[in-house]
């Protein structure tokens, strides 16, 4: 029987959590993020100012998003790029892979972009026989492992030295003897510069889509994102319609919102804005320009009110990082490309609700996302709704639909509901004094399996409350 | 307005009109998505969102930046990047000539400015120089120096543009020297991106940067390794002016 995206989950998520070295990596890193996310912010002086500046021009973007993309549009036109609308994936891989296959193209150099992970662009390019390099230090390692991003903005997160050195010795060169980062580092730069110069076409994707000059910005650190849009005969930005911005001073705030966010940098390393392929007089270049606007079910939630907002988000992995869920489960228990909170409200709806509804529990609504969002999204309400959603849709399990059923008869009907309390004492004491808590004749194992029994009232609280109450 | 001369702009903006049918018929041939995104865009924008109110005024998200000069020092040390200041250009080519000095032997790419070939002149005059009119820099480069548009006090940064030598030339070699002056200290962000704006910088290149320090990563371990896929090192010459 094939398991369902649930089932895959629980499984997954229980295997993770009890895995003391993956705990012990993935704890280490985010203490370090912690750390330098708080240095960060402490050195914006209204940090909730530039939060809810940021929450105002993503929503002025979002809700005139045609307006802002048209001009966009225009004017990388009007420098000879092209720009290209996908309503779905396979769209949006069709014209990547056309695109490649007429300009002779057979090797690919990729800079980190999670949309081209959503719409699985590099098995499509592979399958066409095109040869695909990750070229972010962290995407390049998860490449080698044949690994999704365990992050959306480090990727290899779950990832030590060590296993990252013994991973380089087996898949590029036996005689790596040092796990030293900056040894690891030189490793892949030399490796990949070859890639570099070798390819035809450069992918990248886009942090933001500047609407008044007409740009994409990209924040990166490597210089790796550089390389593949300065080096390639071709440049191909594949991104999501919900990237754009209205104005180039609103990066005045983003840029080191996003980034303090992030990594808890000032301003990543490069802020790279791109509004074209080479122009006349300009020393390098790519000849050739092309945005891919992608969909893929984010025009329908503009439609629903609760939620538009989720459209806002700038991919910074801050409530990835704070979340008590993914600092136990990880990253790929999710089995989604956008895992961690905003994964959790998203996949939804570019997945499907009834598929993914499961995630909307994945979380103890504690509200750590919502309070660190850049973008001020209200991420742990939109769960809520999202469960609620899921459950007035009529997709619950029969089994789910039957107990709730039986539940709330009881809870209309004191006498059956007195019964089954009384029942369910008398049955608890007998399976207890046995010594079968947590076993499988005890109703109560799922909760009981890793912890101690709570102690048994010998009465219930109506007769308690009928005994306190009895002189009024 | 006589009346021929009236009838003929009439037929120019009705052939106008007509230009821009066919060319909107040709997007939309070649791109049958377009049209259906932006209905779908329109039709869920029609649902009105309730909108908290907006800031008030007078918050102030970034302590403003007093000092340019000393606010960029500053910066760049916490970046990781080498700001050398030189009262005048003699001293700017001796800082080059030192820098230069410092690296292996090979071909340096200089953007191919007036002030970069006189300064070049006096400081390596022995190196094999490429110039950016001859394209990009070779991968094995030593060093690449250019000019900046501009320096950004608040985080450390200089603003390039495809003017100043190219894409290729802020990131090809290990070594990144640029050439500036006082003068092109802005205090913070928001100035350098309205004066981009105002100047239509992007209207002029098809790229432009701002970069603050040299190349990094974190991504093994969250160690910061300097000197990822692009320069180890990013060097300032600033002359006071």
């Amino acid at each position: 029987m094939t398991q369902t995206a649930a089932q895959r989950f629980l499984q997954d998520a229980a295997v993770k959590s009890a895995d003391l070295m993956h705990r012990d990596v993935i704890l280490f890193n985010l203490k370090s993020y912690d750390a330098a996310h708080f240095r960060g912010r402490a050195r914006i002086k209204d940090w909730e100012a530039a939060r809810q500046k940021c929450q105002e021009i993503k929503r002025e973007a979002i809700n005139h998003l045609d307006r802002y993309l048209l001009q966009f549009e225009e004017k990388v036109v009007a420098r000879g790029g092209h720009v290209f609308w996908a309503s779905t994936s396979e769209e949006a891989c069709a014209y990547v892979k056309n695109l490649a296959t007429r300009l002779n193209v057979r090797t690919v150099v990729k800079s980190k972009s999670m949309v081209t992970e959503e719409i699985h662009l590099s098995p499509a390019l592979e399958k066409a026989g095109i040869k695909v390099w990750e070229t972010d230090l962290g995407e390049f390692i998860v490449q080698l492992r044949e690994e999704a991003p365990y992050h959306i903005v480090t990727p290899a997160m779950h990832l030590n030295r060590g296993q990252i050195a013994k991973l380089f010795r087996e898949k590029l060169d036996p005689k790596i003897d040092s796990d030293d980062p900056a040894y690891l580092m030189a490793v892949a730069r030399r490796v990949l510069r070859e890639a570099f110069f070798a390819a035809e076409m450069g992918i990248s994707g886009a942090n933001f889509l500047v609407a008044d000059a007409g740009v994409i910005a990209i924040s990166t650190n490597e210089g790796n994102g550089r390389l593949c849009t300065s080096v390639p005969r071709i440049h191909v930005v594949v991104t999501g319609i919900e990237k754009v911005i209205p104005r180039l001073e609103d990066l005045a705030v983003l840029w080191p919102v996003l980034a303090t966010s992030g990594t808890g940098q000032g301003i990543t390393t490069y802020s790279t804005l791109i509004g074209g392929p080479r122009q006349p007089g300009e020393a390098d270049g790519p000849e050739e320009f092309h945005v891919v606007l992608v969909d893929n079910g984010r025009s329908q939630l503009l439609a629903d009110a609760e939620q538009r907002e989720v459209l806002h988000c700038i991919r910074c992995g801050a409530c990835l990082n704070t979340c008590p869920v993914y600092r136990h489960v990880g990253g790929h228990a999710y089995g989604t490309t956008y895992p961690g909170p905003i994964g959790s409200v998203l996949t939804p709806h570019l997945n499907g609700l009834n598929e993914f509804k499961h995630l909307s529990y994945a979380s103890s609504l504690c509200g750590a996302c919502t309070s660190v969002c850049p973008v001020k999204i209200d991420l742990h309400h939109h769960l809520l709704q999202n469960r609620r959603n899921a459950t007035t849709t009529g997709t619950a399990p029969p089994g789910e639909r039957r107990m709730f059923r039986a539940w709330s008869h009881a809870m209309l009907h004191p006498r059956i509901y007195a019964l089954g309390g009384w029942l369910m004492r008398k049955s608890l004491r007998i399976v207890y004094g046995l010594g079968l808590a947590g076993s499988i004749l005890d109703p109560m194992r799922k909760w009981n399996r890793y912890r101690a029994p709570v102690p048994l009232p010998s009465e219930s609280f109506r007769a308690r409350w009928r005994k306190d109450h009895a002189a009024d | 307005m006589p009346q021929t001369e009236k009838v003929q702009t009439e037929k120019l903006k009705t052939k106008k009109v007509q230009l821009e049918i066919v060319q909107t018929q040709k997007v939309q041939s070649d791109n049958p998505s377009r049209d259906r995104i932006l209905q779908l865009i329109r039709a869920g924008l029609r649902t009105t969102v309730a909108e908290p109110a907006a800031m008030e005024s007078g918050r102030v998200i970034f302590e403003p930046v007093v000092n340019p000069l000393e606010r960029f020092q500053q910066e760049c040390v916490a970046n990781l990047m080498e700001c050398a200041l030189t009262p005048d250009s003699a001293a700017s080519a001796q800082q080059l000539a030192k820098v230069l000095q410092s690296l292996p032997e090979g071909e340096v790419f200089v953007q191919d400015d007036p002030s970069l070939r006189r300064l070049v002149e006096l400081a390596a005059a022995a190196r094999a120089t490429r110039w950016s009119n001859q394209g990009a820099p070779a991968e094995e480069s030593q060093a690449t120096v250019t000019l900046a548009e501009a320096l950004i006090a608040q985080t450390g940064s200089i603003l390039v543009s495809a003017s100043c030598g190219g894409r290729g030339a802020s990131v090809i070699a290990p070594c990144h020297i640029v050439y500036a002056t006082t003068a092109q200290l802005v205090p913070d962000l928001a100035s350098v991106l309205s004066r981009a704006s105002n100047e239509r910088i992007l209207d002029r290149n098809s790229f432009a940067c701002v970069i603050s320090g040299s190349s990094r990563t974190a991504d093994i371990e969250k160690i910061l390794v300097q000197g990822a896929h692009g320069p180890r090192r990013l060097v300032v010459i600033l002359q006071t002016t």
